[in-house]
């Protein structure tokens, strides 16, 4: 995945959520990203899920940029996956039908096709008996890992995952965060952003630390947890790293 | 615990849940029953009401023939306003900015003016107008409309409790605005606006008494002729009641059916 | 001596009570109930007050039997089931005695004699009933009056609209939504007369019918009382002065149709 950023700029209710981002990456597998709340971690997701439009600025993704008029987000959307912090499933309908949904009507795969191959991705991942269930009957993790069962069964260009076990307590974290690992080992690619700072050492190839709308500090986890340089990382690490 | 024999009338709690003796719900409704039966009675007797069920019976067919006139109008008056409810509810979000108006204004007029004034306004002025003489199409027309501005805020009600975040979710996976509304919004709007929508429907059974003041020839307007003709009032009056209730009483089990069944968080 | 003044005043007080009460505690209020939308017989003045023919009459019939009079206001059809539960003493509403009626409530002596006649649709033609009674016609008539009892037993082939109202039923006529409305003389004379372009009258009766005071059944001391007021009343003049005072214009147009005036 080659990612480029030109000064990107996004404004809400005179807020500036993103103040001129510019970023360069590419050959990238997973791109973490981590910084304080309101820092433009969400808002830097939702414009490369093609959830919202910047006010200035380009984006490149695999050297193409990304499309500004709706038909073309739609398709834009399409190919990759997402998963939120929450709520990502829809609840009248079960784990299997939130899966096949997208396959059915987004990819235009016929129905028996999509549950078939839902079915098997879900039984990999060991979600099987929950196929049938609503979402209510599950709990946090299974829901989040259904979710991301649904977002890889699109076979997307790359994943993205804003905090996805934010509202989750640690032992669910911990069964969302293998199924992210997993995915990583097989070769997918993904942008993460996350306040598990174990897990994204773990598993980031590059990181990013975002701050007041700007990207701060750019490297590898390894430079950027033993050697911050900004004072605005250090007294990040520093917060989140204490407990 | 010792359990006593009157432990039977009343619902326990154990921890957050209700638990109720067997029987119990039974036994409650016989005794309910039981006590407005004595009420009732105990009014009646009072009354030195010379009862004369026979005079009414010969009327019978009055009642039937108005009963299921009432049930015709209810039927298509229900069918077109939720038609209606569902369009001024669109409306509301179109873009074309008069017809979002033009529908807000529909509404606000409509749920403030009674019934009967609208009615009359209806068949006398704007139908006459119109030239459109037929007193059953314009009285459907006119319960279709009234009860299609309260049905459209419901149905606006239940398209905006369905959350932000799930419109966001249907936003990701690469759903069309159209694809968002019939497979994620709709089905869950219907399963939400049940229980109010059967409120309505069971209004609209008894709003259509209304139509009797434009000699529309049902349930209401048939029970009053026979009081008319027999000064039999309580025997006129009391199969209307009965009637009534046997078109709303299954709307509103139906109701409680459904909402039960489609019990879900949200 | 305070105390005893206490006491005095105490006293009279409760002399006086007894006084003040006891001519109104011997003379019940006399309750009459009318439908006050029947003008100029039953209505309501500018201020809201009840006034009308059967109104004056009632307070007439108040004096002759030494009680006051309290007017009470209900719909026509809902008079013969407040009679019967006791909730008023008298109907006085313009109120034709027939058999079936007589079956529930008892009646006075006649009052007024008038008929059963047509308000017709300017536009149709017909001058009986007969003509009104064909298939492709339609019939008003006002739910509950003797115009509707009439047209549930008589009217065969003709299609019937019973209205609550008598101004819904004149409109029905006016719009052409009816052929004839079925309803007494008086009223139709005045419907007429209010619109002349959409209308005309077909006043020659068709039945007759004479209205009198419902009273409760069991009370033949009291129907003998009314009784006798209105053969006093009528032989005084009283029943001639209503008629100059309330309906003066159609008493001559009357004469002039050559019809007798039925008050």
């Amino acid at each position: 995945m080659r990612l480029k950023l030109t000064n990107l700029v996004k404004r809400y209710h005179g807020l500036t959520a993103l103040d001129g981002i510019s970023l360069e990456l590419s050959g990238m597998g997973s791109i973490v990203m981590i910084g304080p709340s309101g820092g433009g971690k969400s808002t830097l997701m939702r414009v490369l899920a093609g959830l919202e439009l910047p006010d200035q600025g380009r984006v490149e993704v695999d050297g193409e940029p990304l499309p500004s008029h709706e038909e073309h987000l739609v398709r834009y959307r399409r190919g990759i996956g997402t998963v939120f912090q929450a709520f990502n499933l829809f609840p009248h309908l079960t784990a299997l039908e939130n899966v096949t949904l997208p396959l059915v009507q987004a990819h235009g795969q016929r129905e028996g096709e999509a549950q078939e191959y839902a079915m098997e991705l879900l039984r990999r991942f060991q979600l099987e008996v929950h196929a049938h269930k609503m979402p209510m009957e599950l709990s946090g993790g299974q829901q989040q890992r259904v979710a991301i069962v649904r977002a890889i069964a699109i076979k997307p260009r790359f994943l993205l995952f804003d905090e996805p076990t934010s509202a989750l307590d640690p032992e669910m974290t911990a069964e969302v965060l293998d199924l992210i690992a997993e995915l990583k080992v097989e070769g997918r690619e993904l942008i993460l952003v996350t306040h598990n700072m174990g897990f994204a050492r773990r598993v980031a190839d590059h990181c990013l630390f975002l701050s007041g709308g700007q990207v701060l500090e750019s490297g590898t986890a390894e430079r950027l947890f033993n050697a911050p340089q900004t004072p605005e990382l250090q007294g990040f690490l520093s917060r989140v790293l204490k407990y | 615990m010792k359990s006593c024999w009157f432990d039977v009338f009343f619902a326990r709690r154990r921890g957050t849940k209700e638990v109720l003796p067997s029987y119990g719900p039974a036994l409650g409704v016989l005794l309910a029953v039981l006590l407005l039966t004595l009420i009732f009675s105990f009014a009646f007797s009072r009354l030195q009401y010379g009862w004369n069920w026979s005079a009414v019976y010969v009327y019978r067919h009055k009642f039937i023939t108005g009963w299921l006139v009432t049930l015709a109008i209810s039927a298509a008056s229900l069918v077109a306003s939720l038609v209606i409810g569902l369009l001024a509810a669109l409306a509301q979000k179109a873009s074309f900015l008069p017809l979002r108006y033009l529908g807000k204004l529909y509404i606000e007029i409509i749920r403030g003016t009674p019934l009967l004034v609208q009615i009359l306004v209806f068949f006398y002025v704007v139908a006459d107008a119109f030239g459109i003489g037929n007193r059953y199409l314009v009285g459907v027309l006119t319960l279709a409309l009234f009860a299609g501005a309260y049905i459209s805020e419901i149905v606006r009600a239940g398209i905006e409790s369905v959350g932000e975040s799930q419109l966001e979710s249907a936003r990701a996976i690469g759903l069309t605005r159209g694809q968002t509304y019939r497979f994620v919004i709709f089905p869950q709007v219907v399963r939400r606006i049940l229980p109010p929508l059967a409120g309505q429907f069971a209004s609209l059974i008894k709003d259509s008494s209304l139509l009797s003041i434009i000699a529309v020839n049902e349930f209401t307007l048939n029970a009053q002729e026979v009081n008319a003709f027999t000064y039999s009032t309580m025997e006129s009056y009391l199969p209307l009641a009965v009637g009534y209730l046997a078109l709303t009483l299954p709307i509103s089990l139906l109701s409680k059916y459904l909402e039960e069944k489609y019990r879900y968080a949200t | 001596m305070f105390k005893g003044i206490n006491w005095l005043c105490l006293l009279v007080a409760l002399a006086l009570q007894v006084v003040v009460t006891a001519p109104t505690h011997a003379a019940r209020p006399l309750v009459v109930g009318m439908e006050l939308a029947y003008p100029p017989f039953e209505m309501t003045d500018a201020n809201g007050k009840p006034d009308g023919v059967s109104v004056q009459l009632a307070k007439e019939l108040g004096k002759a039997l030494g009680r006051p009079v309290e007017i009470k206001n209900m719909s026509f059809d809902g008079l013969i089931p407040a009679l019967k539960t006791g909730k008023i003493d008298l109907i006085i509403s313009s109120m034709t005695a027939t058999e079936e009626r007589a079956k529930s409530i008892d009646f006075s002596d006649p009052y007024l004699t008038t008929g059963l006649c047509l308000l017709v649709n300017s536009q149709v033609r017909g001058a009986t009933i007969a003509d009104f009674d064909q298939p492709g016609r339609t019939i008003a008539v006002k739910k509950g009056t003797t115009g509707h009892i009439y047209a549930a037993s008589h009217i065969k082939q003709a299609s019937l609209l019973v209205l609550d109202k008598e101004a819904a039923a004149v409109l029905e006529v006016v719009q052409g939504k009816a052929d004839a409305f079925i309803y007494d003389q008086m009223s139709t004379y005045q419907n007429y007369q209010r619109n002349k372009n959409t209308t005309r009258p077909v006043l020659k009766p068709f039945q007759t019918e004479s209205w009198a005071i419902g009273i409760r059944k069991g009370n033949d001391e009291l129907k003998a009382k009314i009784n006798r007021f209105l053969a006093d009343f009528r032989r005084s003049g009283g029943f001639s002065k209503l008629g100059d005072r309330y309906l003066k214009e159609e008493k001559e147009a009357f004469k002039l149709l050559g019809f007798p005036f039925f008050l």
